[in-house]
């Protein structure tokens, strides 16, 4: 178990607003961010990087919160999922992910919309391969990862398959 | 009972030294495979890291005419994209590029994927067909000194490296294939993504009026170590890749491997998939 | 608030561009919330001064307890609680009244709870468990059936000395005169694994006394009002003072069919404390502390005419147990339902033994005992039709039952859409080009391709296992024609909440936006018998549709007095009350409410129904029209195999399913994607492997789930039959599509390559290992 240690001071950036925080030394990111921010929409499904639930931007890059100690964030800036919607209106990958039917149960999805959001960061018009790649590593059990697929694919021209 | 206490990120190789010899930090890189392992209570959590990825000259890829030189902190994800990398020796690429996924591969690093020491580790298959050396640093009297080690030599067993307590390895090196050398890499595994290797194997030869000159081939996940092919590559050296020639390596390969039965496949299951592996590469470099 | 600004064409609105809300792709009431991330699962809520539970498990398979110290466990900080099985009442529970929340004096797997704990952290209540000394004496470890069977065999437990707590028999028609008819007889003995739910949020509770004694779960259970009854008796508090609360949960797929352990010990730790107790499971508590899929080993004989007709089918099931019972080992009621009925077949017998294991134990997993049963049936049905020289779509149309047919089993086919399902899935895989001829293989490589086709039969009109298979709506409309649905059935992730809203607001004229579904708390929530057996959208969806329809004949005959109209003149419409006739709006439901409301008669309009389907129980031969009627579905998969290392990788699937009708095109096809991918796992890779007793692969990184990669490309079509017993015709889906993945998968296999794979699940090294033991059968032929 952990002891009790002292806590460290962890500056950083998240979902653009600058954030203070005590930590322990081993607390991990998706600790911080669910425990010590309440931002549970990032999810900790398996608490080992095999899942992807926790995914979350760090610096603009995709990676499981969980393998993530907090203090590494240290004057960095994190994007989790309460961080993509903007005045009340769904991001558009959110807003693909609900029409196409991408969501059941939702404990993986947002994990999924955010390595889906990483992904168009860098690559605005990626190929079904490409999709495909991209969340490779994250879960779901309910959707069989069509309509995910297709959620994503949506937004290339801003057109849908089922159009 | 085990609780960390400290989490450094110095900014020097000699306070990094200073952190692992003192207080018997635990170097901390990508935290991939490392952090499962302290929440699995497989190796109890450290009282204290330090993290070398702010260390100046541990990240990034050079590649020279003759040499490619990558710093121990670089990302998987960063030897993935590299033109340069692809370029210069796509077979180490290729291998970054199919460990695990992108979450990982953004944190993952070169060294840490070393310094694990797993027998299936994906970039020590390249490395070993690259003939590659890695930098050493150790703590010295006058500031950090740095020592040479070759990448067979560096692993010494499952989970065990050739690293003294208070070393960090620092850079992978290894000279530029030539030219005219042909590569493959291959990992098998139950799915496309997100797998620890069954077996690996990665070749390079290199040939000259289709007499093969030199020839590297090395194995993951078949020994105690990730492994070279000596037996494979002295089939294969001073021959054509004739029908006969291919049987000649896969038989070798399978005779020098070490496989074991574990939850991922037995060992006979292993031994077979390498010489598939194998005889497909070949056969792929023969082009018929 | 968040709202979607829904410009996307793939979205059909009432009051856009689309007359009806039944058909139409709508996205699901509750994904908006979820997209953002808002929506809060078990592991997001705490309570004022909540502690954290967790379980010492035994991990050693067989042991009798002899001695537990909780004295060091005890005596750390933060520890508030600790119980063993001396702390509490032991009240028996489960199928086979051979379990108990902790275990006292004999343990008999690994799993098997034996001590708990509750702290002011997670991580305190995680060390203090280990700190629990527990002094075993290990017993003889029984871990296969074989060995449970053999002479001398150690007893499990006392009340079956032989090891077998059950059998079960079923029969129609007569096997004798069966296997006389046949021209053709193929035996085979077929074996399925364990796999695991794998629901990306693990298994949890929070438990939590109030001042009266009132308690509070908030529970994952997909069977709120069985689960209070059953919890009820384990933790000694009366159905009455207990209130279940289902917060949205992050994957069912049936694992949370029954009152597991850990409920009732986080109940005792609640009472032990007097404060709230939250459980949740780790990943790897998640792989080795619930259970699993039932495995089952099938001997299957069955024969069948020179013309294909079906004669007989002979069944003998074993089932590896485990060492305690949940419903793993009442799963083979549902498999006989497949042997019985899934084709016209005049003569069956299926016999069953239960065998008490050292292993971890089963439950109900989507599909029930009907994946494995359709693996072995369809399985051979593709071999007579080889034996007999007959194309495989041929010999299942041969015997596909008609409209209006009863089953052997007294199951009556109202609607039957079997033939059609055949036919299309075919037609869309492209049969008739791919199936024939011997396989070539792909290019120059080692990879050959082939087609396989399996069927499937399953309730679609709930299953009456429990002497009420009924579902409650509570229907209100406020005066604004704001509609608050309070429904017995429960959302597990699969869109039940949307198909009734959708219902609702079709039967009302009002847009789905009014539509507010109550549906998680058993003091609100009229009874429901659960999520199981595909039944939501056929049961609570006919009582959603009979109070809407109260509704509305209430507020017709309003508008009618207030337009001075007969109601039969009247409709609702967009909002509106309008005229039958022309269509014409006439006035707004909203102004026909309030006048209710404040005009003379000071009236509101409230609905309720009770909808009990006319299915009846089946009698003590397992024979009955158990459901109100029947799915039906089947699949085609296309996969390349390769020789040399085993691996197969399915390129296609085309399905047809009978589901009635479509209420929601976007959800249906979600569960059917969904249950093909989760069918192609429990088909290639998926398996908890248990050695000696012990789960030796728990976690993500040994137990495969697929992965993006390996969604193959999918056709679906859907075969409406519109039964009249189904709510617009509609039958329950949920878990058909997982059924028959195994068998087309295994059917393909055999066309690509010629050999027949009878052990799930079709791992490259299992493959191979055929390949080659054909491969040296026909050198063996060609030498000799």
């Amino acid at each position: 178990m952990r002891e009790v240690v002292e806590k460290v001071d962890l500056a950083f950036e998240v979902n653009g607003d600058s954030v203070r925080l005590a930590v322990s030394p081993d607390a991990t990111l998706a600790e911080a961010l669910r425990d010590d921010l309440e931002l549970n929409g990032t999810k900790t499904g398996c608490e080992e990087g095999e899942c992807g639930a926790c995914s979350v931007l760090l610096d603009g890059k995709v990676v499981n919160s969980c393998l993530v100690l907090a203090l590494e964030c240290g004057g960095k800036s994190v994007v989790t999922i309460e961080g993509l919607a903007r005045e009340g209106r769904l991001h558009p990958m959110q807003e693909a992910f609900v029409n196409h039917g991408a969501i059941q149960c939702g404990y993986c999805s947002p994990g999924m919309i955010m390595t889906a959001y990483a992904l168009r960061l860098e690559n605005a018009s990626p190929t079904e391969a490409e999709v495909r790649r991209a969340l490779e590593g994250n879960l779901c059990r309910c959707t069989g990862y069509r309509k995910i697929i297709d959620a994503v694919l949506s937004l290339n021209n801003g057109e849908s398959r089922h159009d | 009972m085990s609780a960390m206490k400290m989490y450094q990120a110095p900014r020097t190789l000699e306070e990094v030294m200073r952190a692992a010899g003192e207080t018997g930090a635990t170097i901390f890189a990508g935290g991939t495979d490392l952090m499962p392992r302290w929440s699995k209570e497989i190796v109890p959590r450290p009282a204290a890291v330090v993290d070398i990825k702010a260390i100046e000259g541990l990240s990034g890829i050079e590649v020279t005419d003759g040499e490619i030189c990558i710093g121990a902190c670089t990302l998987m994800s960063g030897l993935d994209e590299s033109a340069a990398l692809r370029r210069a020796a796509p077979i180490l690429a290729e291998a970054a590029s199919r460990i695990a996924c992108p979450q990982i591969r953004n944190r993952a690093t070169l060294g840490g994927n070393l310094c694990n020491a797993s027998p299936a580790a994906d970039t020590a298959v390249p490395l070993i067909a690259l003939d590659a050396v890695v930098d050493v640093a150790a703590p010295g009297r006058a500031g950090a000194t740095s020592r040479e080690v070759s990448i067979t030599d560096f692993f010494q067993g499952p989970g065990k490296t050739a690293l003294e307590p208070g070393e960090v390895l620092t850079r992978v090196r290894f000279k530029r294939p030539a030219a005219v050398a042909t590569w493959a890499w291959e990992k098998f595994g139950t799915r496309p993504a997100m797998e620890i290797a069954v077996a690996s194997v990665g070749v390079i030869v290199e040939a000259s009026d289709g007499v093969i000159e030199r020839a590297r081939v090395a194995y993951g996940s078949v020994a105690p170590t990730p492994l070279r092919g000596h037996g494979a590559e002295a089939a294969l050296v001073g021959r054509r890749l004739t029908d006969e020639t291919i049987g000649g390596c896969v038989a070798a390969a399978r005779g020098e491997i070490s496989p074991i039965s574990d939850v991922r496949a037995s060992a006979g299951y292993r031994r077979e998939m390498v010489g598939v592996m194998l005889r497909r590469m070949l056969e792929d470099a023969r082009g018929g | 608030m968040i709202k979607t600004s829904g410009d996307t064409g793939t979205v059909n609105k009432r009051g856009t561009d689309q007359e009806s809300l039944i058909g139409g792709r709508i996205p699901k009431l509750d994904a908006p919330e979820k997209a953002v991330g808002l929506t809060r699962y078990l592991d997001d809520i705490k309570l004022p001064r909540m502690l954290y539970g967790k379980i010492l498990y035994a991990d050693r398979p067989h042991a009798r307890v002899v001695d537990i110290d909780t004295s060091p466990a005890a005596a750390m900080y933060g520890v508030r609680a600790v119980i063993t099985a001396a702390d509490i009442e032991l009240v028996r529970f489960g199928f086979g009244s051979d379990n108990t929340a902790l275990k006292g004096e004999k343990v008999t797997c690994i799993r098997d709870e034996i001590a708990a704990v509750a702290a002011d952290t997670p991580e305190i209540a995680g060390e203090a468990v280990k700190r629990i000394r527990v002094t075993y004496e290990d017993l003889p470890v029984v871990a296969t059936i074989e060995e449970a069977l053999a002479s001398g065999a150690p007893v499990i437990h006392e009340g079956a000395p032989n090891n077998v707590p059950f059998r079960f028999d079923y029969d129609h028609g007569d096997i004798d005169e069966g296997v006389s008819q046949s021209d053709v007889i193929v035996e085979d003995t077929f074996s399925s694994q364990r796999v695991a739910h794998c629901c990306l949020g693990t298994s949890g509770l929070i438990a939590h006394f109030g001042p009266d004694g009132r308690l509070t779960l908030h529970s994952l259970t997909q069977v709120p009002f069985l689960y209070k009854h059953d919890l009820s008796r384990i933790v000694g508090v009366p159905p009455e003072k207990i209130r279940v609360i289902q917060p949205p949960i992050g994957g069912g797929f049936g694992s949370k069919l029954d009152v597991h352990p850990f409920e009732p010990i986080c109940v005792f730790l609640a009472r032990a404390t007097g404060r709230p107790v939250r459980m949740v499971f780790t990943r790897e508590e998640e792989f080795f502390a619930t259970p699993t899929r039932q495995p089952m080993v099938i001997q299957l004989r069955s024969g069948a005419k020179r013309d294909g007709t079906f004669t007989f089918r002979d069944v003998r099931m074993t089932l590896d147990n485990g060492g305690r019972t949940s419903w793993g080992a009442t799963t083979p009621w549902i498999s006989m339902r497949t042997f019985s009925s899934l084709y016209r077949v005049p003569h069956v017998r299926q016999h069953v033994d239960v065998i008490y294991t050292n292993n971890i134990y089963a439950c109900a997993f989507r599909g029930y005992g009907n994946p494995q049963a359709t693996f072995a049936l369809e399985s051979q049905i593709d071999k007579l039709a080889h034996e007999l020289g007959m194309d495989p779509l041929d010999i299942r149309l041969k015997n596909a039952q008609e409209p209006g047919e009863t089953t052997g089993q007294g199951m009556v086919l109202g609607t039957c859409g079997l033939a059609d399902c055949l036919k299309t899935a075919a037609h869309n895989a492209g049969w008739d080009v791919k199936h024939s001829g011997p396989q070539k293989p792909v290019g120059k490589s080692r990879r050959v391709r082939g087609l396989g086709m399996a069927s499937l039969f399953h309730v679609g009109g709930g299953a009456k296992i429990y002497r009420s298979d009924g579902c409650g709506t509570i229907l209100q409309i406020d005066d604004f024609g704001g509609v608050t649905v309070q429904t017995g059935a429960s959302e597990i992730g699969q869109g039940s909440e949307t198909v009734i809203a959708q219902i609702v607001a079709e039967e009302l004229g009002l847009p789905i936006e009014n539509i507010r579904v109550v549906n998680n708390d058993s003091d609100l929530k009229p009874w429901d018998v659960g999520v199981h057996a595909s039944r939501t959208t056929f049961i609570a969806g006919n009582s959603a549709l009979r109070a809407a329809r109260q509704a509305k004949g209430k507020l017709l005959v309003a508008a009618a007095e207030k337009l001075n109209r007969e109601p039969d003149e009247l409709d609702l419409a967009k909002g509106n009350v309008v005229d039958r006739e022309t269509g014409e709006p006439i006035e707004s439901i909203g102004k026909v409410l309030r006048g209710m409301h404040f005009g003379r008669k000071n009236e509101m309009i409230q609905a309720t129904e009770f909808y009990e389907p006319p299915s009846k129980m089946p009698d003590e031969g397992h024979k009955g029209d158990i459901s109100a009627c029947y799915a039906f579905g089947t699949h085609v998969a296309e996969v390349e195999v390769d020789l040399d290392t085993g691996v197969v990788r399915v390129l296609g699937i085309s399905a047809a399913h009978d589901v009635g009708r479509v209420i929601n095109q976007l959800g249906i096809e979600g569960q059917i994607e969904g249950g093909i991918a989760q069918g192609i796992g429990y088909t290639l890779t998926e398996e908890v492997k248990v050695e000696g007793g012990r789960v030796v692969n728990p976690s993500f990184t040994d137990y495969k789930l697929v992965t993006t990669h390996e969604v193959p490309e999918l056709k679906l079509e859907f075969i409406e039959t519109h039964d009249p017993a189904g709510p617009h015709g509609a039958k329950g889906v949920a878990e058909a599509p997982l059924v028959p993945v195994a068998p087309a998968i295994a059917n393909a296999v055999y066309n690509a390559t010629g050999v027949r794979m009878t052990d799930l699940p079709l791992t490259p090294e299992r493959v191979l290992a055929k390949l080659n033991e054909s491969r040296e059968a026909e050198r063996g032929a060609t030498d000799g």
